[in-house]
């Protein structure tokens, strides 16, 4: 048992040696110039990466700003695609799965905003459907993909994949949480000395 | 209607490489930064029959020929806009600041023509377009810095490829080094504004003469970036302060009396090293000081712009940023 365990801990922790660390830093800096200019981040995924993009948005809402929550500095506008379970089986019933994110997307979409697609094969339909939208709208695309990183990563802005055999989702999927959460302390660093800063202006 | 915003920049070193005349010939580079001030262009039609255009001036004209503000007039011209067009400008700072704040306008008046058009461009094309019209449409004798700046923003290494491409290489830094960095610099105006032409127009005519120069000022930029990555500000400083040095010697009025005055001043008060942005001629100062004499500095250059007479000087405060050129409102209601 305990060689299974060590196994899998250094299957994680070999990609977690190797992160794409200039795709991450560039990741980090389209979230700042898209809170610079008051746009929305859309995060989303199918099953697994959708819980991710779940939790990931309020971390982003709340858990950014819980040092701070007193303060007036402006905030973050997470939105997890679709935002309502009823929208999903709206737009996969009635139109098809394909669409259940680039259908709400469009909604929404605006040019100060980005995205945030997380897929392990980086191939799924609904994905790419909603990559392209923004592609089109010249809004750019943060692709958390796995495996050999698929279409979302040859469509992404800042291309994060953790390089993997095919089908090795739990440890792509372990790595990508901690990538999100590397996010969230980034930024959650990064709002404290803001308000730090403005408290000795 | 629609209100596109596109920022001002601060060029650290490789300012120069950018002219055509040198990069066709040895690659270009140049390390700058957008910072929190930026030119806002706001379009609106359907009201008027004329074409209506507010900045420091207002026009009411007929006929687009008779447009007297030279990149207004070749935006609607090359988009073939119609009348019944209002174009107003906002900017942060005034022009002539050496903050690149002519072409800020440019790309933001382009971003802004597509838009009234239903196109949405990216900032590629947004810098490209720009180049374009104030270099082959209007003949201005400048580079292509400052349109890639802002229509891309950030802190950049842009390097001007000898086939008349151009790439920008993003320079990431965390928050803090950024705050750092920001920290141990101090932006002056100076009072003075000046337009870019006369000096460039000089500076062109020399490129030969001058090459080995320029060529160091490209290589320069990958130094820069060693050294602001390495957090090594009074590296940069110096690296700032040399290519001050440098620039003087390419085209004569790039640096007067006042100019040197106030440099002299801050580095007695202990300023590592600084330069002038822009062209020359006037614009903003740029140090790099250790942050326990920063008040000196002030208070030294503030008196010794008193005892020159110069009227409009003051300290600019001002961020680092991640954003270029923006759609900021659009009331169309296309998806």
């Amino acid at each position: 048992m305990e060689k299974y365990i060590d196994d899998f801990a250094d299957a994680v922790i070999t990609q977690m040696k190797t992160l794409p660390k200039d795709e991450i830093a560039k990741a980090i800096s389209i979230i700042e110039s898209v809170y610079e200019r008051d746009g929305r981040i859309y995060v989303f995924g199918n099953g697994g990466s959708m819980a991710m993009a779940t939790h990931w948005v309020s971390d982003f809402n709340k858990t950014v700003f819980s040092h701070n929550l007193d303060s007036k500095i402006k905030r973050f506008q997470a939105i997890r695609l679709p935002s309502t379970e009823s929208e999903i089986t709206a737009w996969a019933n009635d139109v098809g799965f394909d669409m259940i994110f680039a259908g709400p997307l469009q909604n929404y979409i605006q040019e100060a905003d980005c995205l945030i697609a997380i897929s392990s094969s980086g191939n799924s339909p609904n994905i790419i459907k909603a990559v392209e939208l923004a592609k089109s709208h010249h809004v750019p695309v943060i692709g958390i993909s796995g495996f050999s990183g698929g279409k979302l990563n040859e469509l992404a802005d800042a291309k994060i994949v953790v390089k993997t055999e095919p089908g090795a989702y739990t440890v792509v999927e372990s790595v990508h949480n901690a990538i999100l959460h590397l996010l969230t302390s980034y930024f959650q660093d990064y709002f404290d000395y803001i308000v730090e800063k403005k408290k000795n202006d | 209607m629609i209100i596109t915003r596109a920022p001002l920049r601060i060029s650290f070193v490789g300012g120069g490489t950018d002219i055509k005349e040198f990069y066709s010939r040895y690659p270009g580079r140049v390390l700058s930064t957008s910072i929190d001030k930026f030119v806002y262009i706001v379009s609106h039609s359907g009201y008027s029959d004329s074409f209506i255009l507010k900045y420091s001036q207002t026009e009411v004209v007929e006929n687009v020929q008779d447009i007297s503000h030279d990149r207004f007039k070749a935006g609607l011209v090359s988009h073939g806009i119609e009348k019944g067009i209002e174009l107003a400008s906002f900017s942060d700072l005034s022009s002539g600041t050496g903050l690149g704040s002519s072409s800020s306008f440019t790309v933001a008046l382009v971003k802004s023509l597509h838009a009234l058009k239903g196109k949405k461009i990216n900032k590629e094309t947004a810098a490209r377009e720009s180049c374009e019209l104030e270099i082959d449409t209007l003949g201005h004798p400048i580079g292509k810095q400052d349109q890639y700046a802002s229509a891309y923003g950030g802190l950049n290494v842009i390097t001007f490829n000898t086939d008349n491409t151009v790439t920008v290489d993003p320079v990431h830094l965390d928050y803090k080094l950024r705050a750092s960095f920001e920290n141990h610099m101090m932006l002056f105006f100076t009072g003075i504004t000046r337009s870019a032409n006369t000096v460039l127009d000089d500076q062109k005519t020399k490129i030969d003469d001058n090459f080995e120069t320029y060529k160091k000022m490209s290589d320069s930029v990958i130094l820069f970036k060693e050294k602001l990555l390495a957090a090594d500000f009074k590296g940069l400083a110096d690296m700032l302060h040399e290519g001050w040095v440098m620039k003087k010697t390419l085209a004569k009025n790039i640096t007067n009396s006042n100019m040197d005055v106030l440099y002299e001043a801050a580095i007695v008060s202990g300023a590592w090293g600084g330069k002038l942005l822009g062209a020359g001629g006037g614009g903003c100062l740029l140090f790099m000081a250790p942050l326990e004499k920063q008040n000196d500095i002030q208070i030294s250059l503030e008196q010794k712009a008193k005892e020159l007479s110069l009227g409009g000087f003051k300290r600019v405060k001002f961020g680092m940023t991640s954003s270029g050129v923006d759609i900021l409102f659009n009331t169309s209601n296309t998806l």
